[in-house]
């Protein structure tokens, strides 16, 4: 084998061949520090990203701080009720508004020379205003507003002024897997408290692949299942599941359960007790939705991938999972579990168990995860080896949930923003999912 | 010239010092990876192990943590540990554990309410990461030792943002 010392400029990254049924990904992706630098203002500046969910800023002046897409943000409910995002950023000198991670606050003020803000983001004091002319309006100095809105209480913000689609339409097929997630409860969803912040020593698209991953479950995740099966986990009574490409780089897997599901899913490792009330709720799904739906949303498995850093995982609990890129090397993971805001006590318990059992950065699963991603990391210090291979699933009409459909989804949608493109490539997409065969 | 101590502070000393003791020996055993000897002579049948989340810290019963570990999924999750099925411990990360600032806070006789700070190292896989916390126990008393029946490991850090995993016991 040739070693090639130096690539030619602008050698392609994804090399995407319907032909051949090949999919690969230049590991500079995940290695660059130039092209971890453009996906912050080509990818991050531009996409609609996930901010938190609108309960966790449950009434007026409750709020939350964080960071998103590199940017420290608060997202405020004012004491107008209204729900909005400002840049965490005073308009004077820079400095933090808000220090805390979340809370209650009629207004933000700034440490540094105390300008005070209100909870809808008017600049309402500014101490010794005799230093200013008389064209200094604080009108003009009100916190900066990003572009937000919300589906089904997933909030999401947009810094790109121009940002063509409206979050419905950026969300694409995801809405459908959003609303099988928020019909769970029929007074809404909430984010339990107490957030999983740890992150891994690689790249945040790694984290992204393995979220969607169900190829490595049963190797990599050995423990977890062999623990699952000394509950009586019993396997799946359906086979089967799917991958599928949602539009605009989102993806998912939904497959049969195999283990129980808090929400309306028994299985005799939750014990008997809560038989009874499980089934009930089970049945009131069905009232509701009738019985096809009623089983895809209780007793069905999914992964959703929302492009380009959001992750939601509705098993055996529901997780959200916010991936943050620093710099190419390293990620940020926030993790939370989001449940229905009516659930029984018990069953929230047992929701929050099984929820550590596998989740987390001491569940049985998430720390092997994030060995393997940074192991995968250190692999790429290989050079020699310079391609990963996504190809699986490419051959069959209807993908597998062991293929690797929605990280194709994910990477052609990464393709099109990094060269400033939003269109070619959605056709490729296209015909990989009518089944495309060597044309 | 020398100073006696009281009677009863003879018998604090003594039990500070067993108390320390019996600390001091379970961070041995767990720093030798020696856990099912830790799980079978040091914890009770009921123990329950939990390490909250970092951004509540255990301010809230309804919050969700990182670990609430019950007796059987503590010994699930030593034998993981001992069976290789952990990659992220497979080969075994070398650990040392600092236990100090302990403290007798209650003795109901029965049982004590103790705190300590704890730093675990730990070193693998290229990594070396240090846990920073406040360890407090439940110690049934066993003749002349304890059992634990009750551990909260607090972490003092904002975020595992530095490392990643929590893969180890506390």
């Amino acid at each position: 084998m040739t070693i090639e010392l130096q690539r030619p400029v602008g050698d392609p990254i994804v090399i995407d061949d319907l032909e051949r049924l090949s999919f690969r990904v230049d590991r500079r992706a995940y290695t660059d520090d130039d092209l971890a630098a453009q996906e912050m203002t080509r990818i991050f500046d531009r996409c609609w990203l996930y901010v938190g969910h609108e309960s966790e800023v449950p009434g007026p002046g409750s709020y939350v701080a964080r960071d998103v897409g590199g940017r420290p943000v608060v997202m405020a409910r004012g004491s107008d009720g209204v729900l909005r995002v400002f840049a965490n950023s005073c308009t004077h000198r820079g400095a933090l508004i808000c220090s805390q991670p979340a809370g209650q606050a009629s207004s933000f003020r700034c440490p540094y020379h105390d300008w005070t803000f209100s909870n809808q983001g008017d600049l309402v004091g500014v101490p010794i205003p005799d230093g200013y002319g008389p064209g200094f309006r604080k009108a003009d100095f009100g916190l900066a507003r990003h572009r937000s809105d919300s589906y089904r209480g997933f909030v999401f913000v947009t810094f790109d002024p121009e940002q063509p689609r409206t979050l419905t339409e950026y969300l694409a097929g995801a809405t459908e897997y959003l609303d099988l997630i928020d019909d769970q409860s029929e007074v809404g969803m909430e984010v339990i408290q107490g957030a999983q912040l740890h992150g891994a020593r690689a790249n945040w698209k790694l984290m992204m692949e393995n979220s969607v991953d169900i190829y490595h479950f049963r190797a990599l995740h050995k423990r977890y299942v062999g623990y699952m099966e000394s509950l009586g986990s019993v396997p799946p009574r359906r086979r089967g599941g799917f991958g599928c490409a949602l539009g605009l780089g989102h993806g998912a897997n939904e497959l049969p359960p195999a283990a129980a599901r808090p929400l309306a899913y028994w299985t005799p490792m939750f014990g008997p007790e809560v038989r009874p009330r499980i089934e009930a709720t089970a049945a009131r799904f069905v009232d509701r939705f009738g019985a096809e739906r009623a089983e895809r949303i209780t007793g069905t498995n999914r992964a959703v991938l929302i492009f380009p850093n959001l992750m939601i995982i509705d098993a055996i609990a529901i997780t959200i999972r916010k991936i943050d890129p620093i710099g190419a090397g390293q990620m940020a993971i926030t993790s939370v579990a989001l449940a229905p805001k009516d659930e029984d006590p018990d069953i929230r318990e047992l929701r929050k168990s099984h929820y550590l059992t596998f989740l987390g950065p001491a569940g049985f699963a998430t720390p092997d995860d994030i060995e393997i991603v940074e192991s995968c990391q250190r692999g790429y210090l290989n050079r020699t080896v310079r391609y990963s291979d996504l190809s699986r699933g490419m051959n069959k009409k209807v993908p597998e949930t062991t293929d690797e459909l929605p990280a194709r989804e994910f990477w052609r949608q990464w393709d099109r923003l990094m060269h400033g493109d939003d269109g070619h490539l959605e056709v490729a997409h296209r015909a990989e999912m009518q089944g495309a065969q060597p044309r | 010239m020398t100073t006696e101590l009281t009677v009863d502070e003879a018998a604090q000393v003594r039990l500070w010092h067993r108390v320390s003791q019996f600390l001091f020996r379970e961070a041995r055993l767990l720093d030798e990876w020696r856990l099912l000897e830790w799980y079978d002579e040091m914890l009770t049948d009921d123990i329950r192990y939990s390490v909250p989340a970092t951004d509540v810290r255990g301010g809230t019963a309804d919050a969700l943590g990182l670990i609430d570990d019950d007796a059987a999924r503590l010994r699930q999750r030593i034998e993981q540990l001992l069976n290789g099925e952990v990659w992220c411990e497979n080969p075994q990360s070398r650990t040392n554990r600092m236990i100090s600032n302990v403290e007798i806070l209650t003795d109901r006789g029965t049982h004590l309410d103790v705190a300590a700070n704890v730093v675990v190292y730990r070193f693998g896989h290229g990594r070396s990461d240090a846990y920073v916390g406040k360890c407090r126990s439940e110690l049934v008393v066993e003749g002349e030792s304890f059992r634990v029946r009750r551990r909260v490991v607090v972490l003092d850090h904002e975020t595992l943002y530095e490392h990643g995993k929590l893969s180890i016991i506390l």
